[in-house]
């Protein structure tokens, strides 16, 4: 019995030299310096070559990005560049940090805008990059922290009614001229017009992310057309002094939401729908609008009917065509590369460098975004037009300077929490007084 | 002999074979856990190279977060019913499919397949059934119930998520009652057919006391796997329509990793684990005083 005891004790000591060592050796691996000498060994930089990974986390581009790596490797033949995709239904965030948990992040991480200030411990500085002066005037302002930039922008993303000009031609009985939509009258007037030829007005999609990350943060980015005062807003959202009930603004949205539930092809059972149905819908022209963004144009294209005649229309917040969101689209950089600082050699930080530097200013890393990945992309340089008629319908809009800034830095649980209750509303479930009542509450809530 | 060694000779023996597991048990389970417990003391958020102590803050916080009681009180609503039918299902199942029923073998094997495909599949083909097939039908056949998405209301959706459930679980437990059928003496059967019982009495007085011991590891079994649901409520309903079917496991990780919150996130993981661990063992406890010997 006594040395049963003793052996009771060994396995306790036992647990405890594990539980110590894995902790320790934890924290030891956490200073970034020592790091990178390790990190050093086990590249095989002696010979020249170098081997770099890119965690991809916009799935749709993900074969045009392998043939980029490619592509890459015959203007560089020294650098290998992996592409690593993030599985379907996880965030980047999500995988990036497992990665950075397990010590080995990829040399180049696709984040979204929001995301990268929590990484900024991590990352590279990329202030002092070549491409920085090329860039969209403010394309790096939401990623530039005590005075450096962290992250290279990497696409344009914009959202508002898709149309499908097709069926808004024959509606109107002629040539559709999306500029003739600045109102929330003239918008009724077109749902109108579309059911009186025939077919279904619009499809309001009712994924959560799509009504709380992309339309209700038209309220917040259409207060103003100066960022400042935007900032103002939210900042007195988190502090609570915002009434959102008489806010003119948000007031307005929500009455072109209520249109948009009036003819809303699912009004039914608006909930039921799943976003596979908007392109299809849409495309094949049984309805002739669709609230959705630029993303979205490879699953339209599957089931176009209109020869590829589609464009963006903003959504009105008034019925004076004059007001600030009436004629501008929403559209931000919603992609960002960052580099790893931690375990990446010098070697490896520099074909990175490299890389980027390769899809902004060489000819075949200019046809990857724009002709083969159909990105809207944030430099001034690039000529290249684009294919797809949704980036080109925001290309348009952007030299027309007709942008809202969308609000790309949002808390990252906006859209899931307001995004319940922004369903709660489109369902019926709950009337405009508490659903300002519950987004003023989520934002009480935000640390 | 293993005694009359010393006690070094024994340690090593015994560390040949148990070893591996512990060293693996330890690693895997015991050192994440502890490390787990750390981590509700800190404010990190899952990435940052720093974290400061923040002592019971989260705990604390855990107290106040109404929508974590609100989905906790929900998985109970949810663990209640379910583990209910779950039971009572794959107990009629096992009960005629060992009658000696034609074919019987076949149906076994055709309502435990079911617990072979993954949770995850299985929501989506469910949730295919549920907002397609079933719609299509209700719209055909003017069956108003299935005329809109179950999914689509909140109600609905709860027990559509209850219906899966059973379908996934019962043919697994029936597995098990079926081998507790089995087990009931022949003797005793025989001996009330002799005396005359009718079946139902053999089944109320028989029966059922002698198969307590099944009854146990079911209701544990379905006890904790429907506690810790969040496959299927991930894939059939995301927590929607309007977070009203948001279980408390989909909570907790939401917690972590969506609101970047993995202190409070992890503090709310343990509470849930030590209610959970809770309330199984207690039901394992007083069952246990249920046996009889035959």
């Amino acid at each position: 019995m006594k040395s049963w005891k003793s052996l009771q004790a060994l396995f306790v000591s036992l647990v405890m030299v594990i539980v110590v060592t894995a902790c320790g050796g934890n924290a030891g691996s956490t200073p970034a310096d020592s790091s990178t000498a390790e990190g050093g060994a086990n590249s095989g930089s002696a010979s020249g070559e170098v081997k770099i990974t890119l965690l991809n986390s916009k799935g749709e581009i993900q074969t045009q990005l392998e043939d980029a790596a490619k592509a890459f490797k015959e203007d560089y033949p020294t650098i290998t560049l992996e592409i690593v995709p993030v599985p379907a239904g996880q965030s980047p965030f999500e995988k990036a940090s497992a990665l950075y948990a397990a010590n080995s992040p990829s040399t180049i991480t696709m984040l979204d805008t929001g995301d990268v200030e929590k990484f900024k411990d991590r990352i590279l500085d990329l202030s002092g990059e070549k491409w920085m002066s090329d860039k969209v005037d403010g394309s790096t302002d939401l990623t530039t922290f005590d005075g450096k930039n962290y992250a290279f922008p990497l696409s344009i993303e914009g959202y508002g009614f898709i149309y499908n000009k097709a069926v808004l031609d024959k509606a109107v009985s002629g040539s559709f001229d999306p500029a003739t939509i600045t109102t929330t009258q003239a918008l009724e007037d077109l749902f109108k017009k579309i059911e009186a030829s025939g077919t279904g007005a619009l499809i309001v999609s009712p994924m959560d992310w799509s009504l709380a990350a992309h339309y209700l943060p038209l309220a917040y980015a259409g207060q103003s057309a100066d960022k400042a005062v935007v900032n103002q807003f939210i900042t007195d959202l988190k502090g609570g002094s915002v009434d959102l009930s008489t806010n003119k603004v948000f007031n307005g949205l929500m009455d072109t939401f209520d249109i948009m539930k009036e003819h809303n092809i699912d009004k039914a059972s608006p909930l039921a729908g799943t976003y596979e149905k908007g392109p299809e819908v849409l495309g094949k022209g049984e309805v002739g609008i669709w609230f959705q963004g630029n993303w979205a144009w490879p699953q339209i294209s599957s089931f176009d009917t209109a020869s590829g005649a589609y464009g963006f229309l903003p959504v009105p917040i008034s019925n004076n065509p004059d007001d600030f969101g009436n004629t501008q689209i929403s559209a931000a950089v919603s992609k960002r590369l960052v580099l790893d600082k931690e375990k990446s050699t010098p070697e490896q930080q520099a074909a990175a460098k490299t890389f980027l530097e390769w899809m902004v200013y060489k000819e075949k890393g200019q046809d990857f975004l724009i002709n083969k990945a159909n990105i809207v992309p944030a430099f001034k340089n690039i000529t290249l037009e684009p294919q797809d008629p949704l980036a080109k319908s925001i290309g348009a809009y952007i030299s027309g300077g007709k942008i809202e800034e969308s609000m790309s830095a949002l808390p990252a649980d906006h859209w899931s929490k307001v995004g319940a209750s922004m369903q709660k509303y489109l369902a019926g479930a709950a009337d405009r007084a508490t659903l300002a009542k519950e987004i003023q509450e989520y934002w009480t809530t935000v640390k | 002999m293993i005694s009359e060694k010393g006690l070094w000779s024994r340690l090593r023996l015994r560390l040949l074979f148990t070893g591996p597991t512990l060293f693996a048990f330890a690693t895997v389970m015991i050192v994440p856990f502890l490390y787990g417990i750390y981590l509700t003391f800190t404010n990190w958020d899952g990435i940052s190279t720093t974290s400061t102590m923040v002592g019971f803050e989260n705990y604390a916080y855990v107290l106040k977060d109404a929508v974590f009681w609100k989905s906790f009180y929900l998985t109970l609503k949810y663990v209640i019913i379910s583990v209910a039918l779950v039971n009572v299902v794959a107990f009629l199942l096992a009960y005629f499919l060992s009658s000696g029923l034609k074919g019987q073998s076949f149906f076994r094997a055709g309502f435990f397949i079911p617990n072979l495909v993954g949770g995850i599949v299985l929501g989506f083909v469910w949730q295919f059934i549920f907002s397609n097939v079933l719609v299509s039908i209700g719209q055909k056949t003017g069956i108003a119930v299935f005329g809109t998405s179950w999914l689509a209301d909140p109600d609905k959706a709860f027990f559509a998520l209850i219906i899966v459930t059973v379908w996934q679980y019962a043919g697994y437990m029936m597995v098990i009652y079926v081998a507790g059928l089995m087990n009931v003496p022949k003797d005793i059967m025989e001996a009330a057919s002799i005396d005359g019982a009718t079946a139902f009495r053999k089944l109320r007085t028989m029966i059922l006391p002698l198969m307590v011991p099944s009854f146990i590891v079911c209701v544990f079994l379905s006890l904790q796997r429907t506690f810790m649901v969040y496959d299927l409520n991930l894939t059939l309903t995301k927590g929607g329509p309007f977070k009203s079917t948001e279980m408390v496991s989909m909570h907790v990780y939401e917690k972590a990793f969506l609101s970047r919150d993995y202190g409070v996130g992890q503090a709310e993981a343990l509470v849930l684990f030590l209610l959970v661990a809770g309330i199984t063992l207690l039901q394992v406890y007083f069952s246990k005083k249920l046996e009889v010997e035959a």
